[in-house]
């Protein structure tokens, strides 16, 4: 038995962002941000806090993201860009969400710097929220969550396959 | 401009309901009576309060070299319908001797200028102020007569400045949102202002007295959160009280222990 993994790669939970977040390093930098989303889908924080660059772990605002957490149902992480340079990059993404009965989505830009081995979170250069169109999704339409996947083969359905 | 004011409170109470700014440490020494939260007000170049508001707050540069004073206030953050948790039965307030600054300058508000402080001394509808020539005078020559509470608590506002500046370049930095919203509300023609958290504050401040802090404003969050569940003009009031004491939850636990999200549930009624 397999469990999808939220992210929206379309693999296993237990290959994709499980190890990450159980602390193996992320090998791309996409590979994190992915890591990044889904440990707010399970609620491992821990993960988010520990993957902020030093300079920047204390302004993590972890009451306001446990909240969050609980709060928001996921709908889907979608990586738009992502440029590397060296031991730096930078990622765009659409994460997607309900929030007190509304469908909501940001885009992000965010900085990302490899130390030792690490992809790290450096800042966000900029972030957009925006009302999400609400349309219905058609079984056959692909998910509003990026993977390519038809609704109803992905985040539409249980995401537990044999 | 230069006419003497008179003023006497005639204790009817009616000051003591909705939002009450407070100093930052007002606002931590009444943490187990007000919930508190953070009120920004954004006002435009060419307002008569901007040079002030940009001295004890923080200004914000928009595109097209405009820009916004901002003022950020820890606030009891109470609906207008709502009395001061102190104001006793009799209109008077309980805990008089040791009342909040903003309380003891009343009906002066050192956030402003001094030269506009006459215009501040108007009662407002409902107010039963005497401003009678049979009151005493307290304005007078531009200047407030008795004026040691006043400069008290301008003195704290100015002490503070640093840490609220510190806080807005947070915000400004990790909340977006914040400026779009801000920039909003400084184009509307009546003020209106952005709520924060009290979390964010103290993340932003490294506040090393979170845990205690926390604590102490578990039991007044829930409290005002129960107060105001299913009346919808105070909707937005009962959202905050909510997602604060989930807050707060965690960081009262943070110390202890090392808590997941599954383990700061909110009361859901
Ligand atoms: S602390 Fe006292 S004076 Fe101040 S608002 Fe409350 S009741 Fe009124
Ligand atoms: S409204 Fe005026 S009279 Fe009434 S309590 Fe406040 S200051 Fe006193
Ligand atoms: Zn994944």
């Amino acid at each position: 038995m397999m469990t999808l993994c939220p992210c929206g790669s379309i693999h296993d939970y237990e290959v994709c962002c499980g190890p990450i977040i159980a602390g193996t390093p992320a090998p791309t930098v996409e590979a994190l941000v992915r890591s990044r989303y889904t440990a707010f889908v399970k609620c491992a924080l821990d993960h988010v806090e520990r993957t902020h660059a030093p300079e920047v772990r204390d302004d993590f605002n972890r009451a306001d993201a446990e909240r969050v957490t609980q709060q928001y149902e996921w709908r889907g992480l979608e990586i738009r860009r992502v440029t590397e340079t060296g031991d730096t990059a930078k990622v765009e993404f659409v994460v997607r969400f309900r929030r007190e009965q509304q469908e909501l989505s940001t885009i992000s830009v965010s900085g990302f710097r490899r130390d030792h081995g690490q992809w790290l979170y450096v800042n966000t250069e900029s972030s957009q929220i925006a009302p999400q169109r609400v349309t219905k999704i058609g079984r056959n339409d692909p998910c509003s969550c990026g993977s390519g996947k038809k609704a109803k083969k992905c985040c539409g359905v249980a995401l537990e396959v044999k | 401009m230069s006419a003497t004011r008179h003023f006497q409170c005639t204790i009817c109470g009616q000051c003591c309901y909705g939002l009450l700014p407070l100093t930052c440490k007002d606002a931590f020494a009444n943490a187990a009576r007000f919930p508190l939260g953070f009120v920004w007000t954004a006002l435009r170049q060419g307002s008569k309060d901007y040079a002030m508001t940009a001295t004890l707050g923080t200004t914000l540069t928009l595109a097209h070299r405009k820009e916004l004073a901002v003022m950020i206030t820890p606030t009891a953050y109470l609906p207008k319908s709502f009395p001061c948790p102190a104001l006793g039965d009799d209109n008077r307030c309980s805990i008089h001797l040791n009342k909040p600054s903003r309380c003891r300058t009343m009906p002066f508000y050192p956030y402003r200028d001094e030269r506009y402080q006459a215009e501040l001394l108007k009662p407002r509808l409902g107010w039963a102020c005497d401003t009678s020539t049979a009151a005493p005078v307290v304005f007078k020559d531009h200047q407030i007569v008795l004026r040691d509470d006043f400069d008290q608590e301008r003195q704290a506002l100015l002490e503070q400045a640093p840490v609220l500046r510190r806080y807005a370049d947070y915000m400004f930095k990790y909340s977006p949102w914040l400026v779009g919203a801000l920039t909003q509300a400084s184009s509307q023609t009546k003020t209106r202002s952005v709520v924060t958290s009290l979390s964010s504050f103290l993340t932003a401040t490294r506040n090393a007295d979170a845990g205690r802090l926390a604590r102490l404003q578990l039991p007044v969050l829930n409290d005002y959160a129960t107060r105001t569940g299913g009346d919808a003009q105070l909707a937005e009031f009962h959202q905050n009280y909510r997602n604060w004491f989930q807050e707060m939850t965690y960081l009262s636990q943070r110390l202890d222990a090392s808590p997941t999200c599954a383990d700061a549930s909110v009361r859901s009624d």
